[in-house]
């Protein structure tokens, strides 16, 4: 069965940060043979002085194939770390939907586009997992952080919210490859010019520093702009870091 | 480039896309601290790139002070 696994507010200042969170859980979930999980998005929510964040607001989300009798282990395992990894003074949450159970798709999406733009309390969004039969539960201090976990589950099922934690171990900065190459990547579904031009499969990229995928239409797109080269023919190169700031 | 906030936080002046000053403040900062990676917003040294930076909806305050 498919899963979307979410988590929110583990960290506090000094401690490693969410993404490393999921990225440990994601991981353990594996080597327990529970299944394989795919990259790891981040959504950024609601900056409002309202929403108690340590920094910057953001939830981690991946999705997972697991074997049809592992959900209650992975859930057990999930808020077995979360309960003692978390960092001191964290209100963590963490959500787990099995896409093919849950009630309704659209409702998750939508709670998690409005956590974006408006402040969420917890007693909705308890309400709205129990309607739609997706786990969510708290994990020490406040639990506010069950809001981010709903929501990142709900903007990863979207599709069009996010980019990938960490970069795409690829190639360094500077290097050309062609598009259909990077096409073989297993986190690059598609690579698209950011201001709408057509990108073919021939065509070259210059890789950036860190090279990210953000999500788009539901697939990992690979981001470009319009380069020259030297020789003057046109090419492409990835987005830097402050370009993908606003996904 | 710098003020106090109600919360009396220090607040940054200049906004989310002053990239160049964001830059320069950080450079001889003795408090920075680089974020985690999903959290960097430029690649180079910045108080955007902080970890003691909180962002707010027009900017950000600094918590390492």
């Amino acid at each position: 069965m498919r899963i979307l696994l979410a988590i929110d507010d583990t960290d506090n200042l000094e401690s490693r940060g969410t993404g490393a969170i999921a990225t440990l859980i994601a991981e353990g979930m594996q080597q327990k043979g529970w299944g394989t999980a795919s990259f790891i998005t981040r959504h950024q929510l609601l900056v409002h002085p309202d929403i108690p964040y340590t920094s910057h607001n953001s939830a981690m989300c991946f999705v997972a194939e697991i074997g049809a009798g592992c959900l209650d282990q992975v859930i057990a395992f999930a808020s077995d770390f979360l309960d003692h990894e978390c960092a001191e003074g964290s209100d963590p949450g963490l959500c787990v939907a099995v896409l093919d159970r849950m009630a309704s798709a659209p409702e998750l999406i939508a709670f998690g586009q409005r956590a974006k733009l408006e402040v969420i309390s917890m007693p909705e969004a308890f309400a709205l997992a129990g309607r739609l039969g997706v786990h969510l539960s708290e994990h020490g201090g406040t639990g506010q952080g069950v809001i981010g976990a709903l929501a990142g589950a709900g903007l990863r099922l979207w599709g069009n919210d996010g980019r990938m934690k960490g970069s795409l171990e690829i190639a360094g900065p500077g290097v050309l490859l062609r598009v259909a190459d990077l096409l073989q990547h297993p986190n690059v579904e598609a690579v698209r010019c950011v201001q709408g031009g057509v990108v073919g499969e021939d065509d070259l990229v210059e890789m950036g520093e860190k090279p990210k995928t953000v999500m788009r239409d539901g697939a990992s797109v690979l981001l470009v702009s319009a380069a020259k080269l030297d020789g003057g023919a046109v090419s492409w190169r990835t987005l830097p870091r402050k370009e993908l700031r606003g996904y | 480039m710098w003020r106090t906030d109600q919360a009396g936080a220090r607040e940054f002046t200049l906004g989310k896309e002053s990239w160049a000053a964001a830059a320069r403040a950080a450079l001889d900062c003795p408090r920075f601290a680089a974020d985690v990676d999903e959290e960097m917003v430029d690649d180079e040294r910045s108080c955007y790139n902080c970890r003691y930076r909180r962002w707010s909806a027009a900017s950000f305050t600094c918590q390492g002070f």
